[in-house]
């Protein structure tokens, strides 16, 4: 090899050693975390503990740092879980407003505004307020009705305005901080956390095969209370109340020509509790339906009594549960038990959902049940839930827990979570249980409640514990998300995909497949139509491939099933713009000029062509990348990054190889025959 | 290996006859598909769809039963790419359970002899679905727009025009034959995501073809200053041809490899793209090239083809005397 010749050259061998090198080098750790990963699960598979502890000391950095490094599989591929969730607004509306302010308008502004923004995309807020001039204004209502304004002195509609603004934006931030903790607790690796928009989370869960966990961990929205059971005569007259509303309603409503209530229509559930209430009550009075069938019994019991009649009723006298009769009207002061069963609850919590039936419970109550079926009953088979009327107000809140940890009670061993406060929280509950020594507790968690133990001493040092927990599992989720804290605002999954991993290696598999049949097609076409200049064009065609490649890794794309059709694609279109320099240099091989004249000539006679063609296709891939989401946005990346390459490497790479080739005097016939090769003039 | 040397062929002699036959075919076209409706895919639908895979495979009137059963009555179920795999999709139901884990609960337990195995499961809210084809329609808009704007920046605005009736041509194509194949059960693909991305890449694909016309045209103006437009078209044609033959084989080589390997997901996409490329080539000859003279002639009241028509005569006595 001539030295002066290397030395004009040697620009050129760069360009075309260079960029395949670079890439390979970047592709390096990909290849690495592959075979090293491969020959773990070797080992995992035959079950030899001994190696697969060997290999971990010898190589297990390095698949950490290789995995690092490597190019990111999108979840199509790896499989894993993908949800999107948003942060409830409407819900964030109703929580900040003043709780004894609310009235049915009020709740007539936020179930429109609920409504609306089910479909509409809106800022809720300005829904909300739409709602709110429309419904509470002509009422006489402003938002200063309903709240808190903090300082007195400044009593504005915009500042309260301004105040929930900040609330909502507060709350997605809060959320996604909140949502990283919990993910990152529970041990998802390489998981993905993003805002989209103003109210919407995005996460990217790569491996997570219990979707049903990781439902409840995110949803979940972690906010502890403490509060005082008030199951009392007061609740039990405002219980009766109901029934003598409703009762009334339903005969009102059967003289008129509206269908007949189907809470009416349903047959009675046929609990053996309830049934057993019926009767043994019936044995004490005068029994107004003395003569009648079981049947018509029961019905003619939930006629009169719709609400009290879906639950039992116990009054404690002397520790022992006595049955409560609503017929009689007169509700002893004291303490007060109830139970539902299952198949009741749905219409229970309809029926407890309405706002004029709300209106008939004392304002500082609310009523809540248990989180878990009794245990004792359901060991029987029998799935009953306690309810229980609560103080609204809350004693203590979970944001003094400092700490949470899952454990067993060590008597019952039943499976526990026990926590610590903080000394301001600490200081309080001492205060609190001090107070209340032989009363009740509800520790309630989202509104449901887990346990209400009766306060035995004053606890001071600020321990306390939450039991009825199902699963040693249960625990451990629950450990997390109070570890984590609670989110200010509820999160809803407004959608979420789910890959299995056998699906995603099948799909990898297809992926590889499809590249390598479409590859060889390209390099026999071809290499068939233009031979050598072919050979040229597939080489940049390879190199075009790895730099793609190595682009995604570099910049930490993530490679997705689209995105290997956009591979698969770019290699299709990435030879048209050798296609089009070929032909060019053909046209000017036909019109007799010398092959340097016809090498120079079609390189620049092509190159607006090549150009705009893909310069409109890249626009095209912009648009995509800015309306798809996930995986399609995978696909319009590899398009854009292809579209990049392709041009680097039809023009400078295969130019540089053709150039070199012509200084060894080695001269291409681009498929043409070798007749119309002017002999170079030199 | 050379397949056209001189090629020598009147393209756009009979162009009126090919734009009376696309505006026919885009008509009917549409009609077609208003008349077989399209399938969405769950991205634009919303609901909830779970893809299993249970060996050995049973019948699907037994999957019908084991998640009717669960309350999920009037469930889509489909065969997913291997005959042991299914598709199931259910509008969102009203149940308290996640829709995806009682039918996955309903149908372990129907088939607890057998190997069951999830593949994928997705929901999608109904905001979001109607949010998505609202994206959808955008975005496919957006990008004919930003293309007629850059061909009319790079060339001139009738050009653009042309090659944006070509896309919209293409458009209605693509999703005639989607619409068609489906209905026939040739191929089972559902307008999701993919075949969104396979539209806007065909809008950007088949302008190519197009733009590396037009572009031709432009240098043969310099070259042969005063040619009549259709005989320069002609020529700029035929010059391209070889050019537009080998990509388009190429492009088409690779999709076919894509559409019988790629797998049931790719398929939408490699189909649309394949139906895309092809009209994209026929398009940008006669639809896009034919529209600019149809557009000068009859807006612009140019006489282009009595000029050309002459020419021809011109040309034709000129052979006889030699």
């Amino acid at each position: 090899m001539p030295p002066k010749r290397l030395r004009q050259l040697w620009g050129k061998w760069a360009l075309l050693i260079l960029p395949l090198g670079l890439g390979l080098y970047i592709l390096y750790p990909t290849y690495r975390a592959w075979t090293l990963e491969n020959r773990k699960a070797a080992l995992q598979a035959s079950g030899d503990s001994v190696q697969l502890a060997e290999f971990d000391q010898l190589y297990g950095a390095a698949l950490q740092n290789a995995k690092q490094n490597a190019l990111k599989l999108g979840l199509d591929l790896r499989g894993g879980m993908y949800v999107t969730l948003e942060v409830d607004v409407v819900k964030l509306l109703e929580e900040a407003a003043e709780r004894e302010a609310i009235d049915d308008l009020f709740r007539q502004v936020l179930e429109a505004t609920r409504q609306e923004a089910e479909r509409s995309d809106e800022p809720v807020l300005s829904i909300f307020l739409r709602h709110f001039d429309r419904i509470a204004r002509p009422q006489g209502r402003s938002l200063i009705s309903y709240y808190d304004v903090g300082d007195l002195r400044e009593i504005s509609e915009e500042k309260i305005l301004e105040r929930l603004q900040r609330n909502i934006d507060d709350a997605i931030n809060q959320a996604q901080e909140v949502i990283r903790q919990r993910v990152d607790k529970y041990g998802v690796a390489e998981a993905n956390i993003q805002k989209q928009g103003t109210r919407r989370l995005v996460l990217e869960l790569p491996g997570v095969t219990n979707e049903a966990e990781m439902r409840q961990l995110l949803q979940t929205t972690a906010r502890l209370e403490f509060k005082l059971v008030r199951n009392n005569e007061e609740a039990v007259r405002a219980f009766s109340a109901i029934d003598q509303y409703l009762k009334r309603q339903r005969s009102g409503q059967s003289h008129s020509l509206t269908p007949p209530d189907t809470l009416q229509a349903q047959p009675a559930a046929p609990d053996t509790l309830q049934s057993d209430t019926v009767r043994s009550t019936s044995d004490t009075t005068t029994d107004p339906y003395a003569g009648l069938s079981d049947e018509e019994r029961q019905r003619r019991f939930k006629e009169d009594f719709p609400f009290t009649s879906l639950f039992v009723t116990y009054y404690i006298q002397n520790e022992r549960f006595v049955p409560v009769d609503y017929r009689r009207g007169e509700f002893p002061e004291g303490e007060y038990f109830f139970q539902i069963p299952k198949a009741n609850l749905a219409e229970f919590e309809t029926i407890l959902a309405r706002p004029d039936v709300q209106r008939l419970i004392p304002a500082e109550y609310e009523v809540a049940l248990s989180a878990k079926p009794d245990e004792r009953l359901q060991r029987q088979g029998y799935e009953i839930y306690t309810l229980y009327v609560l103080k609204r107000e809350p004693e203590l809140t979970g944001d003094v827990i400092t700490d949470a940890r899952a454990t067993f009670d060590p008597t019952t061993h039943a499976p526990i979570v026990l926590m610590d406060m903080n000394t301001e929280g600490a200081e309080r509950w001492a205060r609190i249980t001090g107070a209340n020594v032989g009363k009740k507790i509800a520790i309630v968690l989202d509104g449901r409640v887990y346990s209400a133990p009766v306060v035995q001493t004053k606890i001071t040092g600020g321990r306390s514990q939450i039991t009825g927990m199902s699963s040693v599992q249960e625990a451990h989720l629950l450990e997390i998300v109070l570890k984590a804290g609670a989110l200010k605002a509820p999160v809803k999954i407004i959608e979420e995909r789910i890959v299995g991993p056998s699906l995603g290696e099948d799909s990898i598999r297809r992926g590889l497949l499809a590249s390598v049949v479409a590859f060889l097609l390209v390099v026999l076409f071809m290499v068939g139509y233009y031979t050598a200049g072919g050979a040229v064009a597939v080489f940049a065609l390879l190199v075009n491939v790895v730099l793609i490649l190595a682009l995604l890794s570099a910049f930490k794309g993530t490679l997705t099933l689209p995105g290997i059709a956009g591979i698969i694609l770019t290699m299709g279109m990435a030879v048209d713009a050798n296609i089009l320099i070929f032909e060019r240099i053909r046209e000017e091989l036909r019109r007799g000029r010398s092959l340097r004249t016809a090498v120079d000539e079609g390189h620049k006679r092509a190159l607006s062509a090549i150009l705009d063609s893909n310069i409109t296709t890249f626009i095209t891939g912009l648009i995509l990348y800015f309306f798809g989401t996930g995986p399609i946005q995978g696909f319009a990346i590899t398009l854009m990054i292809g579209i990049l390459t392709t041009l680097f490497t039809a023009l400078i790479v295969a130019r540089a190889f053709i150039e070199i080739l012509m200084a060894y005097d080695i001269h291409l016939t681009y498929g043409l025959p070798r007749k119309w090769l002017v002999a170079p003039t030199s | 290996m050379e397949f056209f040397t001189k090629a020598n062929i009147d393209f756009l002699g009979k162009r009126r006859v090919f734009l009376v036959l696309s505006l026919v075919f885009n008509i009917v076209g549409i009609l077609v598909t208003a008349m077989f409706g399209l399938e969405y895919g769950i991205d634009f639908e919303g609901g909830t769809e779970i893809a299993v895979q249970i060996q050995p495979p049973p019948e699907v009137g037994e999957i019908r039963a084991a998640i009717g059963a669960a309350g999920f009555h009037g469930a889509e179920i489909k065969s997913y790419g291997r005959p042991n795999q299914f598709l199931i999709r259910v509008k969102e139901s009203s149940g308290q359970t996640e829709p995806s884990t009682a039918i996955l609960t309903a149908l372990r337990e129907r088939f607890q002899d057998r190997q069951l195995t999830l593949l994928k499961s997705d929901k999608v809210g109904p905001k979001i679905g109607a949010e998505m084809r609202l994206n959808a329609a955008i975005a496919v808009v957006i990008s004919i727009v930003a293309i007629l704007l850059y061909i009319a920046f790079r060339f001139e605005f009738i050009y653009g025009l042309g090659a944006t009736v070509a896309l919209v041509h293409d458009v209605i194509v693509a999703i005639s034959a989607i619409a068609i194949v489906h209905h026939l059960g040739l191929l089972r693909i559902e307008v999701n995501q993919s075949v969104l991305a396979a539209l806007l890449t065909v809008v950007g694909f088949s302008v190519n073809d197009t733009v590396i016309i037009f572009d031709r045209i432009r240098e043969n103006r310099e070259r042969h200053k005063g040619m009549n437009l259709i005989k320069l078209m002609n020529l700029s044609i035929n010059e391209t041809l070889s050019r537009t033959i080998n990509t388009v084989l190429t492009v088409v080589l690779v999709l076919l490899a894509l559409l019988i390997l790629g797998g049931e997901v790719l398929q939408g996409f490699a189909f649309t793209m394949l139906v895309g490329i092809l009209t994209g080539t026929y398009s940008s000859i006669y639809i896009a090239s034919a529209f600019v003279i149809w557009f000068l002639e009859k807006v612009r009241k140019v006489d282009l083809e009595g000029e050309y028509r002459r020419l021809k005569e011109l040309e034709r006595q000129a052979a006889v005397q030699t």
